[in-house]
């Protein structure tokens, strides 16, 4: 018996109380039928930040906008979304931080103290500067609204864990939709289920989870009745898949509202792990994040907050050193969490916005949009940590050095979960699609 | 050790005999090394390649056996329909004995280029080819059939050695009959009626009765809906793609025009083209929202030219898909980089199809007549308006270090004067609706259309009953990135543009130019598309040049929204990587005689519903399932899930609170007070209501090829837990005093005996409403027989 399975066989000691289902979870199987690359990962956990995070305030120091602060030199006139001024330094101070001597601003002291399990991606670079199209990319490799986001593509790959469950999972708060958890042209099944991470009551994040009428006792009554109407329906019928599939589904129904007011509910967590998370939203993404992979949930999205709140266009400084605790608390506390727990080897943790920011000022003390290059970092799940790479110029402006784009970040996670990018597809409208359409390759420098 | 003996025990005889040949002959179409993409990237015509999907001496855990057995409705192979039991056998028998594959190990050949077929080849593909009526097949039993196509059907049975099954009994007929056409299950008393009407003729009767309801284009028209991609609203929605107010004109006239009857070809041709026809009624132009509320993306002019251009293509390849797979089952957006892969379609077709959406742009129009010039002139003033008072307001309060930015506002705010003065001059009612953008900046963008209060009160943004429409008209779209700050788009009404193949998709690269053109494969003689935009050319060629592959298109559908499965498995693509008609003499008979029959699509529903093959129980059978257990023959009838709208609008009529008003402003249909049809319901791409979503609702911003109906849990929680099926519960509990008349609300039946005591056992704890909810969470509510 592994750890895991260890832990999980314990896990359902707790659970049966609830007539919980645990011993009845299933997985369910997967598309991929490429060659299986050797997994690394068996979840992935996104951590989105909306809006696009700072990268030259956070993790990509540039000591020359100090120098040539308040100046254009010709190579940032590049054009982004809205006018721009002259250079602007960061007023954050970067030390190094880790075996790797990883640079890392004071806005995150607890994500420095954990970099050796992270590889920070500073060369990132997309296709466009304005928030829709390029969440888009980021999340489905392309601009257009048809395409399944990577959520969909890894559950239609590769299946999953728990059929009590959904496979993919994205905690958001007020729910809501977005490229994020689209399945495009995939079934319906891969798209991702919305839950609303601002609140920590499980009746109140999933919709009619709860009865509002009737205690465990008088539902199990209310669908045996269903039930056995169902039975009288299907013998006087005769056999047939879908009469059978939903006695099935009913009853799973059942199981899961169960089941998901144990797995979504974190104030079963201890004192301890709640309090080392923190209590905002974005915390109880994290640490539900961790709930739902152990419980074999593919993939989680988490959704850093409502709206787009690391879009900062003017008064950075003073909205950074107020956003930046809070999501520096959580992300640090989910890995290690992830670690302690023996986790982090198969949880491939990803964070990021859909662009970063510019170097040059937008209304004096703000930054615009900027696709040309901006940071990532991704730890466990066979990265490895503790190391930065690729580069953006001297201004942090553009990705020269090791550029990834988002298709190569794709075909990395892919490679991760074990699925050759390549070779996921779906034929759909007279072709084969892939998530990677004809693009990307894995960063095969940043595996461990 | 053990594998090993087994293997060395099996003959390669089993393999070349009965594996391989079946391999070859139904696999390798799409899982051949000497494909340039073979599909999923399996290959089996080389031992790694099968070896990979093969455990040695392990059935149960070889992927290729669970893909042949169909259990898993997403790994089925081959597509073309499971194979027969005899074949399985010797493929899990292979598996069980070792799976020896006697093939050398050798490397799979170079990859040879793969060319997609040429045009004169594709000329000869069968989808492209005339519509030819065929004498109807001879078969032995020669009382069954009704139609001709009952012939066609029994004759492909009778050589399965399969026979039909019996007709289904009046409750069921009835309950198909009214599901189908009108979107709703019937209640008692109409059943009743049915059931008793003993006249040789009733069935006919009732299938009449039903194509002339106005429910009728309810249903129906939320079928075109799917294939229209209909939407009010954009997938980002931003400042410069707001909400369509009046995009639920568009689904109410689809509503009218099918209730109508409107044939066919001109039904589709008034969508792309009604402004271009001579003598159509103003309301028609309504149509027009096919192409008006098409998806677009946004257009900031602070973004660069290739930003810009790109947005602009996309736009223009939306359109070309829809029009495309929507209405002529071809894949042409394939053809946008390169030349398509599989089809005869050279990227050349691509742009010359593109370039008639380059010259058209989307507008509003008044609902009322205006003077022709007045109007084109209205449509450009104010898009124009738009974009100009968009960029004054961005500007306004955006600390600017453009130099020159406040020359420019300047310049800007002197034109939206200068058109002021031009718009006021306009008829009353066209000048008050573009007041909006002349109203001092508030340094905030263009307010979003009035909100209108609907029927509950509950003010709604986006929506709009004054009087106009989302349209299309005449002009060409030019991307000017001659300031290096600002790119503006121009649009030049009366004029049309051939766009440039741009080379690898890419905008920023043009190549040669392309004049309009309809797909060449297709076209006879003339290919051109002009004058003008080229709309009204393509309309026309669409139901002249390749009038048999729209006529078999749409016949495929409406045969596949009656039986389940259409005859073509993939509506939307006729191509080389679509499936071939499981019965191609009967979608050729049939197609030919829907055009004979001037397009009508009422007469295809009567045709198809009047056969004794619509008319089947939809019972399993030992030998139909042995034999053909997808039911591809149709031995049987296919029951059905219900969709969504069917679903949500039995519930309602069962509780006795559905609101049957038709047309007008959509409602949110998570109001509780919200009790019309489904149809009527506001449909958002950025945000799919939460009902339709979990229902398996297609992805509104592009066309459906058809729904895929699943069945998940998330359902069952809406039903056991949520409060619209309470409250319908509640509802329909207050109508009715006992389990009779509760079943006759609701299943629109009588009670059986055994039903009566586990109805009275649970009603000795429980109120009537409690067991109405029992009752509508059952399976049979959302089944069609």
């Amino acid at each position: 018996m592994t750890r895991r399975q260890l832990m999980h066989h314990f896990a359902s000691g707790a659970a049966a109380a609830f007539a919980s289902p645990k011993g009845q979870a299933s997985p369910v199987l997967g598309h991929y039928a490429g060659p299986a690359l050797p997994a690394k990962a068996k979840h992935v956990i996104f951590l989105f930040l909306a809006g696009g995070p700072s990268h030259v305030d956070m993790f990509d120091p540039k000591p020359a906008l100090l120098k040539f602060q308040g100046q254009r030199p010709g190579t940032v006139d590049l054009r982004t979304e809205r006018q721009t001024g002259g250079l602007l330094p960061s007023p954050f101070t970067f030390q190094k931080y880790g075996r790797g001597g990883v640079d890392v601003s004071e806005l995150l002291p607890r994500l420095a103290s954990v970099i050796d399990e992270v590889c920070v991606i500073r060369s990132l670079y997309t296709f466009n500067p304005t928030h829709t199209p390029a969440r888009s990319l980021l999340h489905s490799g392309s601009i257009l609204a048809t395409r399944p986001s990577l959520g969909a593509w890894s559950s239609y790959g590769l299946g999953s864990e728990n059929d009590n469950l959904p496979s993919f999972i994205a905690l958001t708060p007020g729910g809501g939709s977005g490229p994020f958890l689209r399945n495009g042209f995939l079934p319906a099944e891969y798209q991702g289920t919305p839950f609303n991470e601002t609140e920590v009551e499980p009746e109140k994040m999933i919709a009619n989870l709860r009865n509002p009428q009737l205690d465990a006792k008088a539902q199990r009554r209310q669908l045996d009745a269903i039930q056995a109407l169902n039975r009288e329906f299907s013998q006087s019928f005769g056999a047939d898949d879908f009469l059978e599939g939903r006695i099935k589904s009913m009853e799973a129904a059942y199981r899961m509202q169960f089941e998901a007011l144990d797995v979504f509910d974190i104030r079963q967590e201890s004192e301890a792990t709640r309090a080392q998370y923190g209590t905002t939203p974005f915390a109880n993404g994290c640490l539900l994040a961790r709930r739902l992979v152990e419980r074999g949930v593919r993939y989680v999205h988490v959704n850093h907050n409502a709206g787009q709140d690391w879009d900062d266009h003017k008064d950075i400084e003073k909205s950074l050193r107020k956003r930046c605790p809070a999501m520096d608390q959580a992300a640090a506390a989910l890995i290690s969490d992830l670690k302690q727990r023996g986790l982090l080897d198969e949880t491939l943790v990803v964070w990021g916005g859909e662009f970063g920011r510019t170097p040059v000022s937008e209304s004096g003390d703000g930054r615009d949009h900027n696709p040309y290059g901006f940071t990532m970092w991704m730890a466990g799940g066979g990265i490895q940590g503790g190391q930065a790479y690729g580069a953006t110029d001297d201004f942090g402006f553009k990705a020269v050095e090791n550029r990834v784009s988002i298709h190569d970040l794709h075909a990395t996670i892919l490679h991760q979960l074990g699925i050759d990018h390549t070779k996921l597809t779906y034929r759909y409208a007279g072709r084969d699609f892939r998530l990677t359409d004809v693009f990307g390759d894995p960063i095969k420098a940043i595996l461990s | 050790m053990l594998l090993l003996l087994l293997a060395l025990a099996q003959s390669p005889d089993l393999f070349e005999s009965k594996i391989r040949p079946v391999l070859a002959k139904s696999c390798y179409g799409c899982h051949s090394s000497k494909l340039k993409a073979p599909m999923g990237g399996l290959v089996l015509d080389t031992k790694a390649g099968l070896r990979a999907i093969v455990a040695p001496g392990k059935p149960a855990e070889s992927k290729l056996l669970q893909a042949l057995s169909y259990e898993d409705q997403h790994l089925q192979m081959p597509p073309s329909g499971k194979l027969a039991a005899p074949v399985l056998e010797n493929f899990t028998r292979w598996v069980a004995e070792g799976a020896l594959d006697p093939r050398p190990d050798a490397a799979a050949p170079a990859n040879a280029p793969l060319k997609g077929m040429s045009v004169a080849d594709g000329r000869k593909w069968w989808a492209f080819q005339p519509l030819a009526e065929s004498p109807a097949p001879v078969v032995l039993n020669k009382a069954w059939p009704k139609r001709r196509i009952d012939s066609y059907l029994l004759a492909k049975l009778e050589e399965k050695k399969l026979t039909p099954s019996p007709r289904a009994n009046a409750r069921v007929l009835a309950q198909r009959a009214y599901l189908d056409l009108l979107g709703m299950r019937p209640t008692y008393a109409e059943i009743e009626a049915f059931a008793q009407d003993t006249s040789p003729n009733a069935y006919e009767k009732l299938i009449d009765k039903l194509l002339a309801s106005p429910h009728y284009g309810e249903a129906w028209g939320r079928h075109w809906l799917d294939v229209a991609r209909y939407a009010e609203d954009n997938p980002t929605s931003e400042a410069t793609n707001p909400p369509y107010p009046y995009a639920w004109r568009y689904r109410d006239w689809v509503i009218e025009a099918l209730n109508r009857d409107e044939p066919y070809d001109r039904f589709v041709q008034l969508q792309l083209a009604a402004d271009l026809m001579p003598g159509t009624p103003r309301l028609d132009l309504r149509a027009l929202g096919y192409l008006g509320t098409a998806p677009v993306y946004h257009k900031d002019q602070r973004l660069s030219l290739d930003v810009i251009s790109t947005f602009l293509a996309d736009d223009w390849d939306e359109r070309v898909d829809a029009v495309s797979r929507g209405l002529l089952g071809m894949s042409v957006a394939c053809a946008r980089c390169h030349d398509h892969k599989f089809d005869p379609i050279p990227t050349k077709d691509y742009y010359g199809l593109a370039g008639v959406f380059a010259s058209t742009m989307r507008s509003e129009r008044p609902l009322f007549d205006v003077d022709p010039q007045v109007e084109t002139r209205y449509q450009w003033l104010e898009r124009r308006l738009f974009d100009l008072s968009y960029s004054r307001n961005t500007l306004v309060g955006e600390p600017t270090t453009v130099i020159g930015s406040e020359a420019r506002v300047a310049l800007w705010k002197e034109e939206i004067a200068k058109l002021r003065a031009e718009a006021e001059t306009l008829p009353p009612k066209l000048a008050a609706n573009l007041e909006k953008y002349w109203r001092d900046p508030a340094a905030k963008p263009v307010p979003p259309p009035k909100l209108v209060a609907d029927a509950t009160g509950r003010r709604r943004p986006g929506a709009s009953n004054e009087p106009f429409m989302n349209t299309v008209y005449d002009a060409a779209q030019y991307v000017d990135g001659s300031d290096a700050n600002y790119t503006w788009i121009h649009y030049k009404p009366g004029e049309s543009r051939d766009l440039p193949v741009f080379l690898r998709g890419n905008a920023a690269s043009p190549g040669e130019i392309t004049p309009r053109h309809f797909l060449s494969v297709l076209a006879r003689e003339d290919a051109t598309l002009g004058p003008g935009s080229g709309r009204l050319t393509l309309a026309r060629k669409i139901f002249t040049d390749s009038a048999p592959l729209a006529a078999r298109v749409i016949v495929n559908r409406v045969w596949g929204w009656h039986f389940g499965k259409a005859l073509v498995g993939t509506p939307s693509d006729f191509g080389t990587q679509g499936d071939l008609p499981t019965h191609p003499a009967l979608l050729d008979d049939l197609a030919a005689r829907f055009v004979q029959n001037g397009w009508s699509l009422k007469w295809l529903h009567r045709e198809i519903m009047l056969s004794a093959a619509y008319q089947q129980a939809s019972q399993r059978r030992p030998d139909g399932d042995r034999i053909d257990q997808a039911n591809t023959l149709l031995w049987r009838m296919s029951p059905q899930r219900l969709t969504v709208e069917a679903y949500r609008d039995s519930l309602l009529r069962a509780a006795g609170t559905l609101d049957a008003t038709p047309f007008g402003v959509s409602q949110d249909l998570d109001l509780a007070t919200n009790h019309r049809r489904t149809i009527y319901g506001r449909i958002g791409r950025g945000g799919l209501n939460g009902l339709l979503k979990i229902y398996d609702f297609p992805d509104a911003s592009q066309t459906s090829p058809g729904r895929d109906l699943t069945t998940t849990p998330l359902q069952q929680l809406f039903v056991l837990n949520g409060a619209f099926v309470s409250r319908q519960a509640e509802a329909a509990a207050k109508r009715v005093t006992d389990t009779r008349s509760l079943y006759r609300q609701i299943l629109s039946r009588d009670p059986s005996p055994r039903e009566i005591d586990l109805a009275a056992s649970y009603l000795a704890n429980s109120s009537l409403a409690e067991y109405a909810h029992v009752l509508l969470s059952t399976n049979e509510v959302l089944f069609r027989p």
